[in-house]
């Protein structure tokens, strides 16, 4: 008894809901292919009746009513009623020539629930699964990650106050306590942020579930239509008198279809991957996000300013990222910073940062050495050494000859790539109250300037060339400038996994453009009549098809007897 | 020098080219059936889109480096990239509206990247130690191809909803009569929606001129929707190949900086307008109103992170000078 009841229920929802989609597809027609409103009365009729056929299981005799749609009547006295919707229902979306969406979801979301899953699962899979749900997550997204970019990231909680008083609230409402509770001052990790991305993953996988593998599956089912109705009824349709299907096969076959032929019937169809494409760019999406979620899980990360000469162990620098986090054998590798040094353009601009580096194991062995740059990393054991930034270390003079004395440099502005180091020579006494030397500042590795105890511009050397300055009689030689070298290191268990994604996320999306195009031909004596829809080309579709046919020979009279007599023996 | 000289004179081409092709398509519009004008239009956006790609080699010779390293590069870049869209045959044709919307758009990037607005930025610069990489030609010109395509997709619909709204406004002063057949009329989405429809049922079976009205509003949904979707395949590869170089370069693949956030705020608003086309209902007005936001977006992503200056892409960035 409760089967039953459901069942009935389950038919009741089916044939409202089919309504629904027929009005629409009607609408749809009406509103965009007037040129063709005969057709679209034929069709409406057609609509009506087996819309009665579905839901009141009355098989009323329509003499347009094509064979497939007779078979498929028949099956639905034989199978299982919970199951019966599902199959006609994707084929009035198909045949109504919708365009053939590649998702819709309230269709899918009653479909695959049925069998498959029972009570809150399937409820929780055709809510997650409904497209407007979807879209709308896309939109709180897209809106959280612009409001990120507007609300200055990572600050400490003083800039709030100051930036959004409770007094004097933006637009009205918005004050720091908005900003602190929903912690959109670390916007990407905060939980609002994340959530929404968990949400819209999951409708991703319940979308990918429900909808697109079963209308891949009934996309796959290619068949032939026996009627020349039915394939009238197409969204293109042409007759060729005097023509063989044959010969249609041929054409069509040059221009890249898949033709299939049985008797006087043909089948073609051509861009199959273009149908299956966009479930793979949501699986790429998927694999992306996962691969992601393991990144940020997963990875040490750390940076170190190293000057020249000096060594670390990578262990030292880095610093977990999450609870999924292991450390490996490598850690224990100990850089060594042979050299850093600049490249220059002439015009004196920087070119080019190089650090020269060694990596040893435990035993002091040198495993690895290589001069890396930006823009080319080091990759040792699943650990990734970046050059991202340097500084001045320590300045190497001499003084009347004595030395050479390295003096370390502070830096005195850091403001992006415009640097300024300085340093100070004391000068007679150093114990005294007001100490004077010589100061020396330097933008970068390449010119000193140095400054007499005065404060006065004294002259500009460049480190190496041994030329000597005299200042309030000291003799000062700059020998070297010492540079450090910023390093940023890391390991990402997650990197391969988003390049994959990555890599699936570009072929999936170029396929996704090819239009899924099919033909229907059928001999019908001497004349040929094809119908074909495609699914995303709609606009080029009619003019490639118009110049197909215009290149179908004509069969003369006498030989066309022969051809028609051949086809149907 | 000379190559200077001779990109002065290239750039001076190509703007007074696009501007008389912009005439001609004017003149076009209000005086029918003039073929040989029109003729002479599309040689015109021809030789722009020659004029362009010999600016940016003389500008490739001299610089040394792929000339995608600041604003004005990949503004005149993306002047190229329309004219391109245009040349392309597989949009032959239908260049009828496809050049009235690409028209201007070269003519306003070119207009701007040659304005005094930004006469600092002209010299090309140095390439910073981060650019230098293969990657910079794969991701700029992939981004720079996708904002054009992107823009011109969107411009369709924008246009679409400009002629939509307009013709439904003449319906409501004209046929009063046929909306009140239809019961009372709202101005709310979805019910101005269903009126429309009926409408256009009604009266378009004995009214040609609103018959070519729908197809051409069909006409330019559909072509909206092809152009985006390109679009959007190199927007993908754009940004795709960015957070590769990206984890080569900054020790990241994806590090929120301000440009890379909005050019995925971009690729969300394009992938919701794609997810709308898939139902039917919603074809048309609501898919052409969510391109229309993301036309606004593309030029925040383009251009709005640039003149804020702030995060890792910092070297488009600019100060507009007033003399």
């Amino acid at each position: 008894m409760k089967i039953l009841n459901i069942s009935h229920r389950h038919s009741l929802i089916l044939s409202k809901f089919q309504n629904h989609i027929i009005k629409n597809v009607f609408k749809f027609r009406t509103r965009n292919s007037c040129p063709y409103h005969f057709l679209i009365h034929a069709s409406r009729s057609r609509k009506n009746g087996s819309t009665m056929t579905v839901s009141c299981k009355l098989k009323t005799s329509k003499n347009d009513i094509n064979r497939k749609s007779m078979d498929k009547s028949l099956q639905t006295k034989i199978v299982v009623p919970e199951l019966d919707g599902a199959p006609s229902l994707s084929e009035a979306a198909e045949e109504g020539g919708s365009g053939a969406p590649v998702k819709q979801p309230p269709l899918s979301s009653k479909k695959n629930g049925f069998g498959l899953l029972k009570g809150f699962p399937r409820r929780v899979l055709a809510v997650l699964s409904n497209l407007p749900l979807a879209i709308a997550e896309m939109f709180v997204v897209a809106a959280l990650m612009a409001l990120g970019t507007i609300i200055d990231q990572g600050e400490v909680p003083e800039h709030y106050f100051q930036k959004y008083p409770e007094d004097n609230p933006v637009l009205g409402f918005f004050t720091w306590r908005w900003v602190l509770t929903l912690g959109f001052d670390r916007m990407y990790s905060s939980p609002v942020f994340l959530g929404t991305l968990a949400l819209l993953g999951a409708s991703l996988m319940a979308c990918t579930y429900t909808t697109q593998i079963p209308v891949l599956k009934v996309a796959k089912r290619w068949s032939f239509l026996h009627s020349a109705e039915a394939i009238r009824r197409q969204e293109y349709s042409d007759t060729l008198p005097r023509a063989s299907v044959q010969d249609l096969g041929i054409l069509l076959m040059g221009a890249g279809y898949e033709v299939f032929l049985k008797g006087p019937s043909l089948y073609a169809f051509r861009g199959l991957a273009g149908r299956f494409a966009p479930i793979g760019v949501h699986l790429a999406l998927l694999l992306v996000m996962a691969g992601g979620t393991l990144s940020a899980t997963g990875s040490y990360k750390g940076s170190v300013t190293v000057p020249q000469g000096l060594n670390f162990v990578i262990g030292d620098v880095l610093g977990p990222s999450g609870f999924l986090s292991t450390p490996s054998e490598s850690f224990n590798t100990q850089v060594h910073v042979n050299r850093f040094y600049m490249d220059y353009y002439d015009s004196g601009e920087v070119a080019q940062f190089h650090s020269d580096l060694s990596l040893f194991d435990l035993n002091g062995k040198e495993v690895m050495r290589k001069t890396i740059s930006v823009n080319d990393p080091l990759r040792y054991g699943g650990i990734t050494i970046y050059q991202t930034d340097w500084s001045l270390s320590a300045l190497q003079i001499t003084k009347d000859d004595e030395g050479p004395f390295n003096l370390a440099m502070a830096p005195l502005k850091i403001n992006g790539d415009k640097k300024l180091y300085g340093t100070f020579l004391p000068v007679g006494d150093a114990d005294s109250p007001d100490v004077k030397g010589i100061s020396m500042l330097a933008r970068d590795l390449q010119s000193i300037v140095l400054y007499d105890q005065e404060g006065k511009f004294a002259g500009v050397r460049r480190p190496n060339s041994k030329l000597p300055i005299d200042i309030d009689g000291f003799k000062i030689v700059v020998v070297d400038a010492i540079g450090s070298t910023g390093l940023d290191l890391k390991t990402d268990p997650g990197v391969p996994i988003v390049y994959a994604g990555f890599g699936a996320l570009m072929l999936t999306t170029c396929i996704s453009f090819l239009s899924h195009s099919q033909i229907w031909a059928l001999q019908d004596g001497t004349t040929v009549v094809i119908g074909g829809k495609t699914n995303r080309a709609k606009g080029e579709f009619p003019e490639e098809i118009n110049r197909l046919l215009d290149q179908v020979p004509e069969i003369v009279e006498s030989t066309s007897s022969t051809q028609s007599n051949n086809l149907s023996g | 020098m000379i190559f200077s000289t001779l990109e002065h004179i290239l750039t001076h081409i190509s703007f007074s080219i696009v501007s008389i092709v912009i005439t001609i398509h004017l003149i076009t519009c209000l005086v029918d059936e003039i073929i040989k004008l029109y003729d002479s239009s599309e040689k015109g956006m021809i030789m722009t889109f020659f004029c362009i790609t010999g600016l940016l080699v003389t500008r490739w010779i001299y610089s040394g480096h792929f000339p995608l390293s600041n604003l004005y590069e990949s503004l005149i870049f993306l002047s190229w990239s329309l004219s391109l869209i245009h040349i392309v045959p597989y949009f032959k044709k239908n260049q009828n509206f496809l050049s009235a919307i690409i028209g201007p758009s070269a003519i306003f990037t070119q207009g701007f990247a040659t304005s005094g607005l930004l006469t600092q930025i002209h010299e090309s610069e140095i390439l910073v130690p981060a650019l230098q990489s293969e990657w910079l030609i794969m991701h700029v010109s992939m981004m720079i191809l996708g904002y054009a395509a992107l823009l011109c997709g969107s411009l369709l619909s924008v246009a679409l909803l400009v002629i939509a709204v307009r013709k439904n406004r003449k319906f409501f002063f004209t046929s009063n009569h046929l909306l009140n057949l239809n019961g009372s009329f709202f101005f709310g989405e979805i019910e101005y929606m269903n009126e429309r429809s009926n409408v256009l049922q009604n009266t378009s079976f004995f009214s040609p001129k609103n018959y070519y009205r729908s197809q051409f509003i069909q006409q330019l949904d559909y072509w909206s929707y092809r152009v985006i979707s390109l679009g959007f395949i190199f927007l993908t590869i754009g940004i795709l190949s960015g957070a590769v170089w990206a984890n080569e370069a900054w020790g990241s693949y994806w590090s929120w900086d301000p440009k890379e956030t909005w050019a995925f705020i971009t690729w969300i608003v394009f992938a919701i307008y794609l997810h709308i086309r898939t139902n039917i209902k919603w074809k048309g007005i609501n898919s052409a109103i969510v391109a229309s936001i993301g036309f606004l977006i593309i030029w925040i992503c383009y251009f709005g992170v640039n003149l804020l200056g702030i995060g890792l892409h910092s070297y488009g960035s600019f100060t507009l000078t007033s003399n």
